[in-house]
Formats: structure tokens, sequence, C-alpha cells
């Protein structure tokens, strides 16, 4: 007997036509057959064939069989799982791009919950050999648009097809395009952003380094599209593997003709260099970033002009995000019609996350928009280990806000998340449960944003090293009476007043942890009191009635300030202790309280 | 007039027949992950493993690919095997001394080692 796995399409679309029903159905076929052992049933989000629902996905073989009915399953049961015969009659033929990666992780709970389009070949093809890329339908989308589309065709297809800016800010990718597109002149540049720099984020790496040359290919056609010859992807230094196999990639595509002069037989001529980064945070501010290829230091400057009509050396340049750039092969090849039924009413497509912190699954997902964080969190990422509670889920890195668990059933889209008082950001998603002090992650990303200001505008030079200090204080426990309320006047003339995006975006999450957590912000403030037990200062530590004087706090404490005979129980000196936690971890008889 | 569409096509026919004569259709295909974060884990030593297998001629019949990053962060390094017709074994937290023991008991003896399959 053969070890099978059965997938099911549990999707908004599926739902509605009963796929939970089909299931039940099928459990009862399984159960009735004795089958159970040999048959391991998943759930799937969406897979994006909403018009073959419902369907079922048989493994091994990845057989599809779609427009299922209630009468099809005990024939599959008989002919496909018992007699090993899939039955061509039902099988549906879809051959979308990313059906080889569910092909080999589809049955995996983590992954087959997720809707891999950009990432569609991270972790099943080899990223050094162009030949794994070309074999799953790469440089395809290229070649139909160097046949049968005319730039205007192409610009209009990622129009309909609803894509956003994947950076975090999300303008219509489309509109960008055609706005480069109608300036005139022959000298254009593409830019790739690759100059991922949020703490804790990993998207664009991974991407990259899992499959460089789709990122390449839809720089191509974004040349083609805007009359350009010339792309450059920006990525910092720090990245030395996704440089690599990025110069491998344009040396290969070269090599292929699908780079360089008269691309794939035409007269079309695009060629793609590489600029590192020093790894400055601002120089992922557009403006900046081109001030930086230019040789000068990354600054900002105001927009208007935008880079699409005054851009790289004054030139029209269209300057888009990692992922935005490995959306667009599948767009042209799947078509803007398929992609835009993905995803929400002004969000359409999948968006990548890096789930990472308090989480039992952490890593790399990408969900349809639409997808609620609790979904990520809870489906995907199994939860928060240890039976902790959830305490707030970030988004958006130091750009980003901390929201709590009554938000958890915000949908990640561009507006509900900036309606909750975060933003979509590249996709950084940090959870954090009980351990974690609301003010002093605030503090954290703040000192992070502080420190890569790059100085040239006042209110967010001078505001966010105010906001900081304020921050700093209150963590000390010298927070003042009217602290909260300077810390949201400061942040939102910095929000009003700043040059760039960095300074519009760094105070986010300072108001958006007051405007969820106010009472830990007066907690620390009034009482002087740290409800996580995170901030130093403000902790005491006592040795409790369950002593049990083994001693062993007394040996593992820095500064001898534990005294006590052995058998009694122990004292702590506070004015010698120093907060380090050290007995706390180190006690066995959970004899040391922490307040 | 041969259009781009022809080329790639070509191109695609000519990769896969490339693809193959390195041995892809071989009873067994291993991959390892070998993004930054999986070779931060460990990875490469893993690959290392996988590789003196094979020149030593250990295990026969089996191709051997890098990866990238799947996304499978906690569980890294990963390892793939895939046959033809049977379900992909996905073996995660693996490091050189589990892939020598995946190469003795699933490569060799066929025998899934379920304990660090990942679900």
């Amino acid at each position: 007997m053969m070890e099978y796995a059965i997938t099911i399409c549990e999707g908004p679309t599926c739902i509605g036509r009963h796929a939970d029903r089909l299931r039940a159905i099928l459990l009862e076929e399984l159960a009735k057959r004795g089958l159970k052992d040999h048959v391991r049933i998943n759930i799937s989000g969406c897979l994006g064939m909403c018009h073959k629902g419902p369907f079922l996905v048989v493994n091994p073989g990845y057989t599809i069989y779609g427009g299922v009915t209630e009468s099809d399953i005990p024939v599959i049961v008989e002919e496909h799982i018992v007699k090993d015969r899939p039955i061509a009659r039902l099988a549906v033929q879809e051959d979308h791009l990313f059906n080889r990666f569910y092909r080999i992780f589809g049955d995996v709970g983590f992954f087959g919950k997720q809707m891999r389009i950009t990432l569609r070949n991270c972790g099943i093809i080899d990223p050094e050999n162009i030949d794994d890329y070309l074999a799953l339908r790469g440089y395809e989308a290229l070649a139909k648009v160097l046949t049968e589309m005319t730039p205007q065709q192409v610009i209009a297809e990622v129009k309909q097809s609803g894509l956003r800016g994947r950076g975090g800010a999300g303008f219509p990718t489309g509109l960008k395009w055609e706005l480069t597109a109608k300036q005139p002149g022959p000298e254009k540049y593409v830019i790739c952003n690759a100059d991922e720099g949020d703490p804790g984020a990993f998207m664009d790496r991974s991407a990259i380094e899992g499959d460089p040359h789709t990122i390449l290919e839809g720089m191509i056609i974004g040349g083609y599209a805007i009359g350009s010859n010339h792309g450059i992807v920006y990525i910092r230094a720090e990245y030395p593997l996704a440089v690599r196999r990025l110069e491998i990639a344009i040396q290969q595509a070269r090599q292929h003709n699908l780079l360089g002069k008269g691309i794939l037989g035409t007269n079309f001529d695009f060629d793609i260099e590489i600029r590192l980064g020093a790894g400055a945070f601002v120089c992922g501010e557009e403006t900046a970033l081109i001030q930086s290829i230019e040789g000068a230091r990354g600054m900002p400057r105001p927009r208007p002009p935008f880079p699409a009509t005054s851009g790289l050396f004054g030139k029209p340049t269209l300057i888009n995000n990692v992922e935005t750039w490995a959306n667009i092969p599948v767009i042209i090849l799947e078509g803007a019609k398929w992609f835009s039924s993905i995803g929400t009413e002004t969000s359409k497509g999948t968006k990548v996350f890096a789930l990472a912190g308090c989480v039992v699954n952490t890593g790399l997902v990408e969900v349809p928009m639409g997808t609620t964080i609790r979904q990520v969190v809870y489906d995907i990422g199994g939860g928060i280990p240890g039976g902790k509670r959830l305490t707030a889920v970030q988004t958006g890195g130091p750009s980003g806000g901390c929201l709590p668990e009554s938000y958890l059933d915000t949908p990640v889209d561009y507006e509900s998340l900036a309606k909750a008082g975060s933003i979509m950001g590249s996709g950084g998603m940090i959870v954090m449960d009980e351990t974690a002090c609301m003010v002093d992650v605030a503090r954290f990303f703040l000192e992070f944003t502080q420190s890569e200001s790059c100085g040239k505008c006042t209110p967010c030079r001078e505001g966010t090293k105010r906001m900081l200090e304020i921050l700093e204080r209150i963590v000390q426990g010298k927070g003042r009476p009217g602290d909260i309320e300077r810390l949201e006047r400061l942040g939102n003339m910095i929000k009003k007043a700043s040059l760039c995006g960095l300074g519009q975006s760094a105070p986010n999450p300072v108001l958006s942890t007051i405007r969820h957590f106010r009472d830990e912000y007066q907690q620390h403030i009034e009482q002087k009191r740290c409800p996580a037990g995170v901030c130093k200062a403000l902790l005491t530590y006592t040795i409790t009635d369950a002593c049990v004087g083994c001693g062993a706090c007394k040996k593992v404490c820095p500064v001898g300030a534990i005294s006590g005979t052995k058998k009694e129980k122990h004292v702590i000196d506070q004015a010698k202790c120093i907060r380090c936690g050290q007995c706390y971890t180190t006690c066995k008889f959970n004899a040391i309280s922490r307040s | 007039m041969v259009t781009p569409l022809d080329l790639i096509r070509k191109k695609r026919a000519e990769a896969v027949s490339r693809i193959i004569g390195k041995g892809y259709l071989a009873a067994k295909r291993v991959y390892v992950g070998m993004a930054t974060c999986e070779i931060a884990a460990g990875s490469k030593e893993v690959m290392e493993v996988f590789k003196q297998a094979i020149a030593k001629g250990i295990v026969k019949d089996v191709y051997l690919s890098q990866k990238g990053c799947a996304g499978r962060c906690n569980l890294e390094p990963t390892v793939e095997v895939i046959e033809t017709g049977k379900m992909p074994v996905r073996y995660g937290r693996i490091d050189a001394d589990k892939a020598r023991q995946i190469i003795e008991k699933h490569l060799k003896g066929g025998q899934v080692i379920e304990e660090w399959v990942i679900g």
C-alpha cells in the first residue's frame, strides 16, 4: 500500500463551493475503507486555481482533481488511492509557475497554507545554474513580451494587474512604469532596490539567493516597457552570497543572449550592473539610493521631481523593489486578470513576510493579500511557543508599528495596516510575547532610526534624538509626567515635517505603542514599574520563603550581593544588586521574585 | 522567422537535456539548502558529506544539487530526498553526522528517518 497526501484547497472560493464538506466526506470514505493511516489530509490556503475549485491535489504525482463533486470522492479513493490509478477524466492540467514548489512542499503545513508566487522557485532550484530556471519556464515571460507585446501593452498589463510597490509604500507599479515610459529621450535607467535594511528582515536576500534570474527577468521586461537599456541592482555589500549569485546569474544571462545587445534576436539592448551599498538604512529611500549610485553621499532630496522624470544622473529612472520585480514574470505569463483575482480590493497578489520572534515556525512566508495577521502567526507560524501569551505583532520594521492581540484579525493589505496604526512595509513581521516590554521595543526601533538618520533635515535629526532621550529616561525609571504627550507631539511633528520616508515613519513604533499600550507607558512613568520585567532599572529581585538555602544564587551572583547560610533563606542586598537576573534564571525553586 | 518565443523554447529544451545529462533522472535526487542562513546553520559541511559519498561511490544513482532557502528558518539546514513515485522527504536540522546516517539508512537502505522529517 502506497502512502498518499491529499491537499484540499480551502481558500475562500473553494469554501464557498463546500470544500469543507468534501473534506468530511473524504475522511469518512477513508475511515470506512481503513485507509486513514495511509493518507494524510492537508488543508491549504488559496492556491490560485479558483476557477477549477473545489479541487484536491493528490501526492505523490501532483495530480490535481478540479471541479470535484461529492460523488467523485469514492471514485478517487477507489481508483487512485486503492488501485494507484490516477483518473484522467477528473484530472485538470494546470501548469502554473508555482506548481513545482507545491509538488515538493505542498503537503507540509507551513508551506501548504502559503501561496508562493514570487518565491515560487526559492528552495527548489539551483540558483547558480540558469538551466534550472530555464527549465521552469524561465525567461519565457521576456520572450513573450519581445514576441507579442508592445511596450504599451506590457505597461497596460502591469497596470491592470493592480501590482503595487512591495518596498512598503505601495505606489501602483503600472502607473510608475507609465510615467517613466512617457518621458522623452533615449537615456533611461531601471533600478532594482535591494537595499534591505530593516532589522530582522531577510525577504530580499532569500529571494535573490534562491532565484536571482526572476529579478533579472523582471528588470529586463521593465527596461523594454519604458525604453531603457541600462539596469542597476543596488544591493548592500553585507549580502556577499546574494551579490555573488547575482553576478553569476548576470554572466549566464549574457551567455544566453538574455542580456546585452540584440536580446533573443531582436533589436532590444539591455544590460544590468551591480552597485554595492555600504549599508546605510537611508539608502533604501529612492532619492538617497540614486545619490549613492552617483557617487555622492546617500542623502534624500525633496520630491518632486520624482525619479520617473529626473532620477539617476538627471535621467528618467524606474525604481522598484526586489519583490516587485519578482512578480513581473508571473504577471506576464499568468496574466493580469489571474493576478488581480488574488488579494483584496485595493491590494492585489501576495506579500512575503519574514516571520520572526516568539513564534514556533519562524521563516519566510508568502500569503495572498487579505490574509489576517492571526492566520500568519497561528496557522502558518504555529502560534507562540511555551504556552505564553501574545502581546504584539510588529510589522514594517523601524518604520512600522506594534499591533496588539485585539488587532490580529487585521487583513494584510496596505490600507488596513495603515488604519491600524502600522504599515505594510517591506515585510518584517516580529511576534512578541508577554516577555517583551512595549516601551523598550519602541526605544529599540527609535534608537535604530535615530542612528540611521542622515541628518539632512532638522525634524528627523533633532526630533528623533529628543524622542529617544525621553524614551531612555522612561526605561531608566526617570520618566516625568507629560512625557507621553511630549512623545506624541514630537512624533506627529516629525512625521509631518521630515523630508523623506525615514523621518516620516520613524515615530511609528513609538506612536503605535502609545496608542495600543498606553498603560505600559503610564506604569513605567508613574509607578516606575516595567510589567514585562525587561527594563533593568525598574526591577527589584527579592528572595521568597520558597528558598531552601541551596546557595546556587549566591554562587552565581557576580557582585556578591547575596548572602545567607546554608539551608536557610538567603537575602539580596538591594544596594549592591545590579539586576542582571542571573539569580532569577539560576534558581531551581522559583524562590526569586522579580517585580 | 524565428521569434524570441521559439528561441526560448529551444533554450528550455536544451536546458532540460543538460540537466538530464547531469543525472537528473537518477533514482534519488538530494537537495541541500545553501543560502546564507543555511550555510550559517552548517549546510556546507552537510553538502560536503553528500559530495564525498557520491565521489567515493558510496552511493550510486543519486543526483545532488544545492538550492536556495525555502524559508524554514528554525529547521535549517534542510535536505530533501526526492524519489519518483514517492512522497518527497524533507529533513530538517541536519548536520554532517545526520547526513551520514541519511546516506546509510535512506539512500542506501531505503529507510526514511522519520524523527528528522519536517511534517
